[in-house]
């Protein structure tokens, strides 16, 4: 595998401008969608199967550091994670990691069974009625195999979103937070740039400004194939007694019959 | 901010026909082999019914998907810990042994009839795995509710197995083969297997607590109580045990645990997408 790549969105320089929901949606060609209103700048209300990258706005009361209402950006996007649940759950092998770590789908063979929908813990795969194949970010995967990142950190105007080697933006990354804590912003923290924490890391991290629920992200999110072990086990535990009733009810004591 | 899999009537028709397929096959597949020769009738009514619902299962499956032509992608992989993976597979393998077992049933042949016992064994655990694997399938997922009962597989095999039971019941009542002592014994399964049912949603339910809020109040909290606990649990067992002689009450209470049954596979998988 070649040396793994990584996009880290600092929120604490998102502006909110769309850049990168636009060139997403224009390099992608996505195509249109009705709006959703949302009762802030956001739209739409969540990533759709043609919203790949969603600036989220968010009003969160409590959150500034000095205890008042904040008023939060965040370029949101698929996480390519280190352990995706989405491509463990998918059937087909559609879903595959690039030698980049990157996860993408292949959409050639993706079937449209939707596990990975009820699979990601973030609620980014979703599933495109008109070709029946589940979307998300693919990392601008036709970009990166051609030297260039991916088009919404290439549009970003203010650095928000950088793209590089992991290893090299989580190093700024931790510089980045330990700033931003001197500053004041005592809830500044990095989501998902441990490569030893929850789903074994993101390819595609984060600086947020407070903590992950205001971000309506998930503070410990887990691989949803975790219980598959004792959920079978219970499984086959309760197939014993079942098998075991029917087996009385139908066995015959004398053999007298037979 | 979870997305919902937009999993709906197909798969709930799938994950009942499915439940009630594997157990009527290991139903059968007990009584063909720990049973006398006189519940053969049990055993080939459990065949002969498997065989055409896991075809009905395999074309659910094939309709729900997005690419219905690209089904055959599920054939090309194979995840050994996917619960869709193993799933799709063991539709297939499932059927194959539900085929032989129903073809096998019709001879008179002891030594064929031998054979048959023997594959039935084997047969009876891909019933059993299907009866349960789409509980395990939606426990392992990121979504409120599914992911958050270790028992969901659990809960779906005893119904499988309930219902399973119930359908060769009925099929016996309506086809005259309740004179047997087949019938007899098929209820007294059931019995158990409801029994066990009631245990094991009753510690679901407490292993859930409050997040089994989506089935327990609510727009589904009505159906859950009354047409699974009550009408689909404990209503048919009460007919089950106290029915006594009246042959009709025994098949009231097999088409009650079918009902019961469908309603849990629709309360399970549509209140949290509703």
């Amino acid at each position: 595998m070649a040396r793994t790549l990584a996009m880290f969105t600092d929120t604490s320089l998102c502006i909110g401008c769309r850049a990168c929901q636009v060139a997403c949606k224009q390099w992608n060609e996505l195509g249109l969608e009705t709006p959703e209103w949302t009762g802030t700048y956001q739209n739409h209300a969540h990533f759709t199967d043609k919203t790949y990258r969603l600036v989220r706005f968010l009003e969160v009361p409590g959150a500034h550091p000095n205890g008042d209402l904040a008023w939060l950006l965040m370029s949101d996007v698929c996480k390519h994670c280190a352990q995706a649940g989405c491509l463990e759950a998918c059937p087909t092998g559609a879903i595959y990691r690039t030698e980049y770590g990157t996860v993408n789908i292949n959409q050639d063979v993706c079937n449209g069974c939707r596990y990975c929908v009820a699979s990601c813990p973030f609620g980014v795969v979703s599933f495109n009625e008109q070709t029946g194949t589940a979307k998300k970010c693919t990392f601008c995967n036709d970009r990166i195999h051609n030297g260039l990142g991916p088009a919404c950190a290439k549009a970003c105007p203010t650095d928000s979103i950088q793209f590089g080697f992991r290893d090299e933006l989580v190093a700024k990354a931790t510089k980045r937070v330990e700033t931003l804590k001197g500053m004041g912003f005592k809830d500044a923290q990095l989501y998902g740039a441990d490569s030893n924490g929850f789903l074994g890391g993101l390819n595609a991290f984060f600086l947020l400004l407070a903590k992950p629920a205001s971000y309506n992200l998930p503070t410990n999110p887990q691989r949803p194939q975790r219980n598959v072990v004792v959920d079978s086990l219970l499984s086959i535990g309760s197939a014993i007694l079942v098998g075991v009733g029917a087996l009385l009810a139908f066995r015959e004591r004398g053999k007298g019959d037979a | 901010m979870l997305k919902m899999p937009g999993w709906e009537m197909p798969i709930v028709w799938y994950f009942f026909l499915g439940g009630i397929a594997g157990g009527a096959y290991f139903t059968a597949a007990i009584a063909d082999n720990f049973g006398s020769r006189r519940d053969h009738t049990v055993a080939r009514v459990g065949y002969l019914l498997s065989l055409p619902l896991v075809a009905v299962c395999g074309l659910l499956l094939i309709i729900d998907l997005g690419v219905p032509a690209r089904f055959m992608n599920m054939m090309l992989h194979f995840k050994f810990w996917d619960p869709m993976s193993l799933g799709a597979w063991v539709v297939g393998v499932f059927g194959a042994f539900t085929f032989v077992s129903s073809v096998l049933s019709f001879s008179s042949s002891e030594s064929i009839a031998a054979l048959r016992r023997k594959i039935s064994l084997v047969g009876m655990l891909f019933g059993f795995f299907l009866a349960a694997y789409t509980g395990v399938l939606l426990s392992n997922s990121t979504m409120p509710f599914w992911a958050e009962s270790r028992l969901m597989g659990a809960l779906f095999l005893a119904s499988g197995g309930s219902t399973g039971m119930a359908a060769v019941a009925l099929i016996m009542f309506l086809t005259g083969g309740s004179i047997s002592e087949g019938w007899h014994k098929i209820e007294v399964a059931d019995r158990f297997t409801m029994l066990i049912e009631m245990l094991v949603l009753a510690l679901f339910l407490a292993w859930l607590g409050s997040a089994a809020q989506p089935i327990t109040s609510g727009h589904f909290g009505p159906l859950f109580w009354g047409g699974l606990v009550g009408g689909g649990l404990i209503l048919p067992l009460l007919l089950n045990l106290f029915g006594g002689r009246v042959r009709v009450l025994g098949a009231v209470s097999a088409v009650l645990v079918l009902v019961g049954g469908f309603i849990l596979r629709y309360v399970v998988v549509m209140s949290i997408q509703g």
